[in-house]
């Protein structure tokens, strides 16, 4: 006979004196006690979370400004370059109804989301934007164009807006434009595009002058004011 | 001898069977003096400007909170504590954090718990102070949103 489990009555013998006994259960019952009073008080944390103010627009038209591309992490910054766009018609030509392309002073070629080369300057002007906004469905923004009625020269003499018109693309691009073609107004407000919300939008315009009509010889200028307007 | 051998026997099958369930038994802490540092979680965009896509429109959200989880039932012992982030509204919420050491760092999706503490208890509170970032999609959230999460042991 080698090793033997112990006996029941081996097991009994250990157990200690009745009153080490009965304060074991006491403390046992204090224990329960405490477990159930510290669940009865057991309490969730809450943090609120609050989207403070997290609507974001950014609109540029021409030149812009970001610190570094986007993928890069860049961010947009305000920039108050108003670029212009023109062209100067030969008197040979004038007035004969053949497009005359327009040239911008912008030098906005890539995107800033990438960096990509997506227009080509200076025959295409860049517009592009975004606006975040929180929440499932959401109305796209508007972007719109405040025309003046005419161009006007030093002498007062007019040329209408709606001699103007551009074309859209951008390098590599396919699909619908967020900023399609279209032709100016003669004064007032016009949509010349939309973006849904949280998303990147960008398109190339390429202006050009219609020449259908003999104006006085002169420089007409007038200024097309473009804002970006989220619901 | 065979009848205490075969007591023996019945002893050991009877402690075998009896363990099984007394192993997992949940309970939820007391955090009552668990304090806010900020007022509130505000949310920011995680970039600054959206992908082409639209995808992966993240807002986050820093806090910091002095953590104080009451133990002191299982004084003594040993016990596993876990941050519990119940699945709630608004959505789905992820949350990292990070700690002074008393806890472990960690991070958790909503609707799952993540071990925090192993080992024995020898304070009756547990208190660390976590530095938390929630990140929650910009579609799911348009006000102010409570989140609730708690600290729950294992005892074993």
């Amino acid at each position: 006979m080698q090793a033997r489990p112990p006996s029941p009555a081996a097991s009994v013998s250990a157990l200690p004196p009745p009153a080490h006994r009965r304060l074991r259960r006491a403390l046992s019952l204090l224990s329960a006690l405490l477990a159930a009073a510290t669940a009865d008080r057991a309490v969730a944390f809450t943090a609120t979370l609050d989207p403070a103010a997290p609507l974001t627009v950014y609109l540029q038209v021409g030149v812009g400004s970001f610190t570094n591309d986007y993928i890069y992490g860049g961010q947009p910054q305000n920039n108050t370059t108003i670029n212009t766009v023109s062209v100067s018609v030969a008197s040979s030509v004038l007035g004969n109804g053949t497009a005359q392309s327009m040239t911008t002073n912008s030098t906005a070629a890539q995107s800033y989301w990438d960096g990509y080369t997506f227009c080509s300057v200076p025959g295409q002007l860049y517009i592009g934007g975004f606006y975040r906004t929180t929440g499932a469905a959401t109305a796209a923004a508007q972007v719109t164009a405040t025309v003046p009625a005419a161009l006007t020269d030093a002498t007062g003499d007019s040329l209408p807006f709606s001699k103007i018109h551009w074309t859209s693309s951008g390098n590599g691009d396919s699909g619908a434009e967020p900023f399609p073609a279209g032709t100016f107004v003669n004064g007032g407000v016009q949509t010349v595009g939309s973006m849904a919300s949280n998303t990147w939008n960008e398109s190339c315009w390429t202006f050009t002058y219609l020449n259908n009509s003999v104006p006085p010889a002169g420089t007409f200028t007038g200024v097309v004011l473009y804002t970006l307007s989220a619901p | 001898m065979r009848r205490r051998l075969a007591s023996f026997f019945l002893a050991l099958a009877l402690a075998i069977i009896w363990q099984s369930p007394a192993r997992s038994n949940t309970v939820t802490l007391d955090d009552s003096g668990t304090q806010a540092l900020e007022p509130g979680v505000s949310l920011r965009w995680k970039t600054a400007t959206p992908t082409r896509s639209g995808d992966g429109n993240l807002l986050v959200g820093t806090t910091t909170i002095r953590v104080r989880i009451n133990v002191m039932p299982w004084l003594k012992r040993s016990g596993r504590i876990y941050l519990a982030l119940p699945a709630q509204p608004p959505g789905p919420i992820s949350a990292s954090w990070i700690t002074q050491g008393r806890l472990l760092p960690g991070q958790i999706q909503s609707g799952s718990r993540v071990l925090v503490y192993a080992g024995p208890i020898s304070t009756p509170f547990i208190e660390d102070t976590l530095r938390f970032e929630f990140t929650v999609s910009a579609a799911l959230i348009t006000r102010a949103c409570p989140v609730s999460f708690h600290f729950e042991l294992d005892e074993t």
